[in-house]
């Protein structure tokens, strides 16, 4: 009897796998980005890429390039992908994690890339794991890398969410009660009826988040809505169906019910740092952040849009949508203009603001994002304050220029 | 393997990646030697100065050292710093792998945060599993590390290691 991760790699070892087990596995595809791959080229050295046609690389962090010095690391990581003929992902194409949802994760496949939100193919049933530059290398050098097998925790969500919460707020729910390392070394398994409910958009968005609460993984069975959503992107005979046995062991069971759900905020500066957001309405905001590798999908600015549209924003506005598709669907939409009436700036597809590269905040300023952490100093100025939400609560809150309810507002 | 050195710091728990180093830095300079002179800039200006003056400089840590991004610069810096090794209560695990990987030794303690301060003398035994405080002439025991992971350090890195194994095995 297996959890998907037990499953996962059971099946890629060619070993019947059990948690605490060290496995070495082939890796179907390894990534990184203008922040990791340098360091990786670097630590590769002399070594030979083995297998380039599964290593990809993204300008997403610092893009387009804001300097000579990102220009000139960024230009190190385009020859050396020309050199092997590898994918590689300029400025503008979108965040390394959107585009591999788009293009490139699947079931059972063993994903590992240069950047702690890796866990979000979790929601396509991909083993994802975040590394650091030097196992990068080592996978581009050997085409495979050594895990132990986690242990799983299993997060069963039931109900229906209200309007206006959404999977962020589930997963600030889930963080404020196991804590930032309450899942260290351990799998998160996302089930339930509301999981089962919700796309595979807003289950990226907990899968991606996994990390925050110290997960190596943060997996979801892959069913018919995963099969449509890589049918959407051209890849159907990439679908395997993935549920965990039943039967399966796991270390601890989370229950979190969705009906008595409300939009969460996590204050500074930890994500676990959670409270209900009517407990910090009024709370005066200068910027507010729609985007990221979390919630920069057309799901996500679809809900953002419908708030603000006929509205102007009292605070700074920003809008990074994750990925080229993303902005195109957003256009068509109209999405795109209920933005620039409301005040807002649209950025490049990229991570923007998250990172504190290309978008910043000055002394003592105040921002509500939808992003997934907000340590000190993450946007780039340590003596500015980050609060984390929802969509639907920045877009709310946008309007006000102050954090607010977003049940509070017609949609 | 023995590690003789002074406590250059005692973190608190959850102290993040981006503490140890801001990703505003991370993309510019490929220089460890230059990225480490910001090593903690946000909470600790005088880390980077203060590591020069000891001979072994020792870190110490509360909980979940490490946690957040993934990036390989955190440790990186660290060892640039001149730091011998950390212990802490527990590590985030993409930061244990990180350490390990480019051969910055790393132990888990129970306890390790309320038993020492700054300024103090260690000895750290890997082999026996033992930590000793010479300014409070006290001992605190720890699970030895995997042999693997020792191979690891012994080796350099990961990439040495791999060379050396002639790679993963079929």
């Amino acid at each position: 009897m297996k959890t998907i991760s037990e499953k996962i790699l059971s099946n890629r070892s060619g070993v019947d796998a059990e948690s605490g087990e060290i496995v070495a596995v082939p890796v179907d595809l390894v990534f990184a980005h203008d922040g990791t791959l340098p360091l990786a080229i670097q630590q590769l050295g002399d070594h030979i890429v083995k297998h380039p046609k599964k290593v990809v690389a993204f300008c997403d962090h610092a893009s387009p390039s804001p300097s000579e010095k990102v220009s000139n690391v960024q230009a190190f990581m385009r020859q050396f992908a020309r050199r092997y003929g590898m994918d590689f992902y300029e400025n503008g194409d979108g965040i390394c994690h959107q585009i591999v949802l788009e293009r490139y994760a699947s079931p059972y496949k063993v994903i590992v890339g240069g950047d702690s939100h890796t866990c979000t193919h979790g929601a396509l049933g991909a083993f994802a794991t975040g590394m650091g530059s030097t196992d990068v290398a080592a996978v581009m050098a050997h085409g495979k890398t050594w895990l132990k097998v986690p242990e799983t925790i299993r997060v069963e969500v039931s109900g229906e969410l209200p309007q206006h919460v959404h999977s962020k707020d589930v997963f600030l729910e889930l963080v404020s009660q196991i804590t930032a390392d309450g899942a260290t070394y351990k799998a998160l398994e996302f089930c339930g009826e509301t999981v089962e409910a919700m796309s595979v958009e807003s289950r990226a968005t907990l899968s991606n988040m996994a990390i925050e609460a110290g997960a190596k993984v943060g997996l979801c069975a892959a069913d018919e809505k995963v099969k449509a959503y890589l049918t959407r992107y051209g890849r159907s005979n990439d679908f395997k169906a993935l549920y965990p046995d039943e039967g399966a062991v796991y270390a601890k069971q989370v229950h979190i019910s969705a009906d008595t759900a409300v939009p969460l905020i996590a204050k500074p500066h930890r994500v676990d740092n959670v409270v209900p957001v009517t407990e910090l309405e009024g709370t005066e905001l200068d910027q507010v952040c729609i985007g990221s590798c979390t919630n920069g999908r057309i799901e996500d600015l679809r809900d953002a849009a419908c708030i603000l549209k006929g509205h102007r924003s009292r605070a700074r506005l920003v809008v990074y949508p994750a990925s080229r598709g993303v902005l195109l669907d957003a256009l068509k939409e109209g999405i795109v203009e209920t933005f620039l009436k409301a005040g807002a700036s649209i950025g490049p597809p990229g991570c923007g603001f998250c990172i504190g590269r290309t978008v910043a905040l000055g002394d003592d300023e105040v921002a509500l994002s939808t992003q997934n952490r907000n340590f000190k100093g993450r946007m780039g100025n340590d003596k500015s304050f980050i609060y984390l939400s929802s969509p639907s609560t920045a877009a709310a809150s946008a309007i006000e220029g102050r954090i607010t309810d977003p049940r509070n507002r017609d949609s | 393997m023995n590690i003789k050195g002074e406590v250059v710091r005692v973190f608190p728990s959850d102290t993040n990646t981006d503490e140890i180093i801001s990703g505003k830095y991370k993309y510019d300079e490929l220089d460890l030697n230059k990225l480490a002179k910001h090593t903690f800039e946000s909470i600790d200006s005088h880390f980077y100065e203060d590591c020069q003056l000891l001979r072994n400089p020792i870190l110490v840590a509360a909980a979940n050292f490490g946690c957040g991004s993934s990036r390989e610069q955190a440790p990186q810096v660290l060892k640039a710093c001149g730091i011998s090794c950390i212990i802490a209560e527990s590590f985030a695990r993409i930061f244990y792998r990180n350490s390990f990987n480019i051969g910055l030794p790393l132990v888990e303690c129970a306890g390790i945060s309320k038993e020492m301060a700054r300024g103090e003398d260690l000895e750290v035994n890997f082999d026996a599993g033992v930590i000793r405080n010479e300014d409070r002439q006290i001992e605190l025991h720890f699970k030895p590390i995997p042999t693997f992971m020792q191979e690891l350090l012994e080796k350099g890195g990961l990439m040495p290691y791999l060379d050396a194994c002639g790679g993963y095995t079929d």
